[in-house]
């Protein structure tokens, strides 16, 4: 029943996406008809996307979908977020967040009502795509043809409070993306005044801050969860997260200069498609099966050509539109050698520059593939020794480019910072004696302090320091880059200054980490609602009163005949103390334990960076 | 300084910055990409030691030896070939005998391949036999299943 309730409402939601379309050329709306289409639309999607959820919910397993991917006995969140733990249902949620988007611009005010009616009209046209996509691929409401009692579960990896949380955000800042995609074509149709630039940056703001915080939150997830110690592995679905996430930052600066009144029209909306694009293009990498990773659904050929063709269109709809409808020249640019603009520019190029390097790191293999017919892998190396080597002069400028000015040449007080970073750079330089040297380390620290400190310098010496909302938008640049600093500082450390250790372990022995004592008290097995856990119980720090306990082990998925690692992390604010519990033989137990230095400060920076996000769209 | 020759400045420091790039990037694409094999590739050609390399292929039934909890060796075929591969750490949960899997690291000077790195398929479709023969006699199975 709620198969038959959510295909059809997807269908209607299609149906009426349709008719706004072909009845644009036909006949006028009124507004009010209009967005009531629009609306209704966006409704009856998300009645589709939660009768989806609901039979979930109540494990109904005469839907496929269901069948395949859930268990009757699962921990209700993990039946709740297992509605987009598959591909069906993952698109189903990337279609549910579109019309989401759709809905809440329709409820924009203060906006010419024709632009608005043309952004929606660009969104529906997505809308439509999408959906076919999902109807003639991806139907997550077919009907099972036997009679089952139970399904056959969740992939045991996903059953984590991680992916209630990790795709929903991720696919906000994905699809949001489409907003303002269809904003800047909308834009460039009516080409009228600037009014699209300020709408443009509000929805591009929101749609950085939710990557961000996906991205953020699929690293911290795979960090815990995958027991490799790391956060970060540049694997191709890391990487195509990274991309629109790399280009949305340059987006947001480029919209920047809408303040200077010298936006650069065709560049912004450049930069609109291409993030879009990428969004989309990520997808079809992923779910085509092209590029292998830990986040590789089933791979199905029919769905990534569908795929492909969508990547196509709205693309080539995008970039034919950016060609044929030049946007009215704008006054020129304010060029010189050290000001705002010059600032922002070098910033877009390093950006996209970047971006390229990682998509040409992601796409190499397929190249050498086709063309040599051998099979390579590109790894984190190439990615470490080109991405950040092009980043360093952006993180070099950035600390200072807030403060820059729109027209003249001079920076206030440049004699400050020349005294702040030569400080700092026998400051690193005499830490850097005392540990090990190392080139990467002593780079990524300098440059992280660097940004912190000249962005607190040029804060205390720009403004006065008042207690208002305005203060707090006027230094929420700075802010933003002193989050970025402290993330460079956490990823520094933690990839640079990483410990390992190795023990073989009987139960009861005492082992030495970082000076601490640590005890292997016992291995212990207790059986949980749908999985067995086995858990190596250890006492960190035995010497003081207060001991920690840490607990790592597996856990067996018996429905899957799966195993899951569970690493077992002591979170302090200066490190990660990190344990995997590896295999045994005779009773002796190989732990691995790893010394996380500073890894809490990259989320800090993370949620420093986000919250910059939505204070600046606050700011007109 | 004039107008022109800041902006001058400016886009040569920019053809700078992309000629660096690009320079990085072509080197790092010859010192940084690892090849992927398969066991009878590797014993039709000729593989430096030391060279880090994939293998790709599944674990041979029968080969795994569990030397210490953390020191383990087996063989990795295609059905035509096997190579020997030691390996020092924790295995993924998914690694078993039968299974595919990817193996990075290099041959040692005595034709042992010493790997560094052990991956494991994380699949979606993982499915107990019982019900993948049920599926299959309806006709419901995918040919994407493995």
């Amino acid at each position: 029943m709620s198969s038959l309730v959510g295909f059809s409402s997807l269908v209607l939601a299609i149906g009426i996406n349709f008719y706004l379309l072909l009845s644009r050329y036909i006949f006028k709306f009124q507004k009010q008809r209009f967005n009531f289409s629009i609306r209704l639309s966006s409704l009856l999607t998300l009645l589709s996307f939660f009768s989806l959820m609901y039979a979930y919910v109540v494990s109904d397993f005469s839907n496929y979908n269901v069948f395949q991917n859930s268990h009757s006995n699962k921990p209700l969140i993990y039946k709740i977020s297992g509605t987009w733990g598959n591909h069906e249902g993952s698109m189903l949620l990337w279609l549910s967040i579109l019309s989401i988007f759709s809905l809440f611009f329709s409820f924009t005010k203060n906006i010419d009502v024709n632009f608005q009616k043309l952004t929606l009209i660009i969104q529906a046209s997505l809308h439509i795509l999408f959906g076919l996509f999902i109807i003639f691929t991806s139907n997550p409401f077919l009907v099972n043809s036997i009679l089952v009692e139970e399904g056959l579960g969740l992939n045991p990896i996903l059953q984590d409070p991680g992916l209630a949380v990790h795709p929903p955000i991720l696919y906000a800042g994905y699809v949001g993306y489409s907003i303002v995609f269809s904003i800047a074509i909308a834009g460039l149709f009516q080409n009228s005044d600037n009014e699209w630039l300020y709408v443009a940056k509000k929805w591009s703001l929101i749609s950085w801050t939710f990557l961000t915080g996906g991205i953020a939150l699929g690293s911290y997830w795979a960090y815990y969860e995958l027991g490799w110690g790391g956060w970060w592995f540049w694997d191709p679905v890391e990487n195509i997260s990274l991309m629109p996430w790399i280009a949305g930052l340059a987006l947001v600066h480029s919209l920047m200069m809408v303040r200077g009144e010298q936006a650069i029209k065709k560049w912004i909306v450049f930069l609109s498609i291409l993030c879009f694009s990428l969004s989309v293009f990520g997808t079809f990498l992923v779910r085509s099966g092209i590029l292998t990773s830990v986040h590789s659904f089933a791979a199905d050929a029919s769905r990534g050509i569908f795929i492909l063709l969508i990547f196509f269109i709205i693309t080539g709809f995008g970039f034919l539109v950016f060609l044929l409808k030049e946007p009215k020249k704008s006054n020129s640019l304010n060029f010189l050698f050290i000001n705002k603009v010059s600032a922002i520019v070098i910033n877009n190029i390093l950006m996209i520059i970047a971006t390229l390097t990682i998509l040409l790191g992601t796409i190499y293999p397929i190249i050498i593939e086709v063309l040599y017919n051998k099979r390579i892998s590109v790894g984190g190396p190439y990615f470490n020794s080109t991405v950040i080597p092009i980043m360093i002069p952006g993180f070099l400028l950035m600390s200072i480019a807030p403060i820059l000015s729109w027209q003249t040449n001079k920076i206030k007080g440049s004699k400050k910072y020349v005294f702040v970073f030569i400080f700092l750079s026998m400051l690193v330089l005499i830490q850097s004696y005392f540990l090990d040297f190392n080139t990467w380390g002593f780079i990524g620290l300098l440059l992280g302090f660097w940004i912190i400190l000249a962005s607190t310098v040029a804060i205390l010496s720009s403004y006065k320091i008042r207690p208002t909302i305005n203060f707090i938008q006027i230094i929420n640049p700075h802010i933003a880059h002193i989050g970025v600093g402290i993330a460079i500082v956490g990823i520094t450390c933690s990839s640079v200054f990483q410990n390992e250790l190795n023990f073989n372990v009987n139960e009861g022995d005492e082992f030495n980490v970082n000076g601490k004592k640590v005890i292997f008290e016992k291995i212990e097995t207790t059986n949980e609602i749908n999985f067995q856990a086995l858990r190596g119980k250890f006492l960190y720090d035995i010497e003081k009163n207060k001991s920690k306990r840490i607990e790592a082990g597996k856990n067996y998925y018996p429905v899957s005949k799966m195993i899951t690692s569970e690493a077992g992390i002591l979170h302090q604010w200066n490190r990660d103390i990190y344990f995997i519990l590896g295999d045994q033989k005779n009773n002796e137990w190989f732990v691995k334990v790893l010394i996380n230095p500073f890894v809490s400060f990259i989320w800090l920076g993370v949620v420093i960076m986000m919250y910059s996000g939505l204070i600046a769209v606050t700011r007109k | 300084m004039s107008l022109r020759f800041q902006r001058l400045l400016l886009i040569f420091l920019t053809l700078v910055i992309i000629l660096s790039a690009v320079l990085l990037i072509l080197y790092n694409t010859r010192e940084h990409v690892s090849y992927f094999y398969t066991p009878s590739e590797i014993k039709k050609s000729d593989i430096l030691a030391n060279k880090i390399i994939r293998i790709g292929g599944f674990v041979e039934n029968n080969s795994f030896n569990k030397i210490s909890s953390s020191k383990f060796n087996f063989r990795i075929t295609d059905e035509k070939a096997s190579i020997f591969v030691t390996f020092n750490g924790i295995l993924p949960d998914l690694f078993r005998e039968g299974q595919g899997t990817v193996i990075e690291g290099a041959f040692g000077n005595n034709n042992v391949f010493n790997a560094t790195n052990v991956f494991a398929k994380h699949d979606e479709n993982y499915m107990p036999a019982s019900i993948k023969d049920g599926l299959k006699d309806t006709g419901y199975w995918k040919k994407n299943y493995k």
